[in-house]
């Protein structure tokens, strides 16, 4: 079958490629431009690992064939750092990569890609969404680890900063962190800094019997 | 899994792709993809050759002439969502559409691939039967318009022939008298729906005029309820009235127990969901205003 010349527009720089047109969009930025922040999870349409931003909208590039993307405009997460809100929080990330970061929006990682241009998608039409239209917006991705109330708060963090208000403290420690803090959901910690378990490390246990 | 192998052609006219469609050996039509793309990464569907049309600018309006509300073949499921004119008289697409899928997929997703792909828990054919409306086709013998209840056939299959391209979905005006809504029942965000109900009312005064009832996903197709819409135009809105049409379009359907619901909790749901329908549809028929501003927000997630 013939090959088909493809040039799209990929984190501003123009990039043409020659595929078959069964190649799926996901596999040509993956693997011919090498892009693999971009994920694939389900395969099926369900997760939303492979989310990319294009021409203006959150799309599934697992959806889609590289065909289908001739002419057109797409932003992965290689690409966020880049734009022009990048640095308007304290560091030199996009606000919404800044937000997972502070807030704890991830575990192991794997649905991040997708979470965060979902929410580029969702923020560049409202800046300003409350927790529902979040959740409304990010139900087309599956996180397996979080249980999205710290991606909730990850977006909220990056529409705070993006309208110029103060985000809030990371519930996390860094090594930038001036609070000490519980990753509990943000309360300082008690006294003693330690706010763990009760179990006494000092003390001695019982190994268990002789014939073990 | 990987597509097998296929020819990709652009045509950028509804005369082009007609030509193409008539000339290749089966082709598939592409439009949004949603469905078709898994279908054949699953290797369900190998066709030799693929129609994208998204290069067809011509299929890509959603607007009001005198007669009827026109929804080109590129209109995306959030084109719909977003509609200021959809938002205003017609409740049951207001409804419909962001309960399907998911934000990307309905980015893609389109209402006329929905409704020829005719899977029988697809939300659209319902909206389209309980609008009394038509589906228009090109061929290679010119164009044609199928009426909705004559376009369902089976599971998948409709009344479309080899080479026909669906350029259009509409239905008649809806004016101010009239109301609609649509309420779905489903597992989770974004699942399909385990019954639906679409419901129309239109009011002269205090009395129905025209009516229409259709259901999803609790029979082999989408179904439209006559027995309902007889039982409902000529008479006065009250909760008596809708629970007899709950109760027909119960009887109507003909839903199939899985591991979701046994089928006499689906019927059930039916009853249910028909009456919240027809209550919806009326007050939005007697209110003023936007549509999307009355009646149940199917919508909420989360706490």
């Amino acid at each position: 079958m013939t090959e088909k010349d493809v040039t799209m527009t990929v984190n501003g720089t123009e990039r043409e490629l020659s595929v078959e047109p069964r190649r799926l969009l996901v596999h040509a930025i993956r693997e011919d431009l090498n892009l693999t922040g971009t994920h694939i999870g389900c395969d099926t349409g369900n997760c939303g690992a492979c989310t990319v931003y294009k021409d203006g909208q959150a799309v599934k590039s697992c959806l889609q064939f590289a065909v289908q993307a001739d002419g057109s405009e797409i932003t992965t997460v290689e690409g966020m750092e880049e734009l022009p809100e990048a640095g308007m929080g304290d560091s030199d990330l996009h606000p919404i990569q800044e937000g997972f970061k502070q807030m704890h929006g991830l575990q192991c990682g794997f649905c991040t890609p997708g979470m965060i241009m979902a929410s580029k998608a969702l923020l560049e039409a409202n800046d300003d969404p409350t927790d529902e239209e979040i959740r409304v917006d990010i139900s087309g991705n599956l996180c397996r680890c979080t249980g999205y109330q710290n991606i909730v708060k990850s977006v909220q963090y990056a529409s705070d900063v993006l309208n110029d208000r103060e985000p809030p403290d990371s519930p996390v420690e860094h090594e930038d962190a001036s609070l000490e803090t519980a990753a509990d959901g943000g309360e300082t910690a008690t006294d003693g800094g330690c706010n763990c378990n009760d179990t006494d490390l000092t003390m001695d246990y019982p190994t268990g019997g002789e014939n073990r | 899994m990987k597509a097998a192998h296929f020819e990709h052609h652009e045509p950028s006219t509804v005369d082009e792709a007609v030509t193409l469609l008539a000339d290749l050996d089966d082709p598939t039509i592409l439009a949004g993809g949603q469905s078709l793309v898994p279908t054949m990464r699953f290797r369900l569907s190998q066709p030799d050759d693929v129609v994208d049309i998204n290069g067809i600018d011509s299929l890509d309006y959603l607007e009001e002439d005198g007669d009827h509300l026109r929804l080109g073949a590129l209109v995306r499921h959030a084109d719909v969502e977003e509609s200021a004119l959809v938002d205003e008289n017609y409740g049951s697409f207001a409804d419909a559409a962001p309960l399907i899928g998911d934000p990307q997929i309905r980015n893609q997703g389109t209402v006329v691939g929905s409704v020829t792909q005719a899977d029988p828990k697809g939300d659209w054919g319902s909206v389209l039967l309980a609008h009394d409306g038509e589906v228009v086709a090109r061929g290679p013998d010119g164009e044609r318009t199928i009426p909705a209840d004559e376009l369902f056939l089976f599971p998948y299959e409709t009344d479309l022939q080899p080479g026909e391209l669906v350029t259009e979905l509409r239905v008649p005006v809806s004016d101010a008298n009239e109301g609609s809504s649509y309420h779905k029942l489903k597992r989770k965000v974004g699942d399909y729906a385990m019954a639906a109900v679409a419901a129309r009312i239109a009011l002269d005064g205090e009395t129905i005029t025209d009516a229409g009832v259709a259901l999803t996903g609790v029979d082999i197709t989408n179904i439209p309820v006559p027995d309902a819409t007889d039982h409902l135009v000529g008479e006065v809105p009250s909760g008596e009235l809708f629970k007899r049409a709950g109760e027909l379009a119960a009887e109507a359907s003909n839903p199939e127990g899985d591991e979701h619901g046994s089928a006499a909790y689906k019927e059930n749901m039916v009853r249910v969901l028909t009456q919240r329908a027809l209550a919806d549809a009326v007050e939005r028929a007697r209110g003023e205003g936007p549509a999307g501003s009355y009646g149940t927000d199917q919508l909420t997630v989360g706490d």
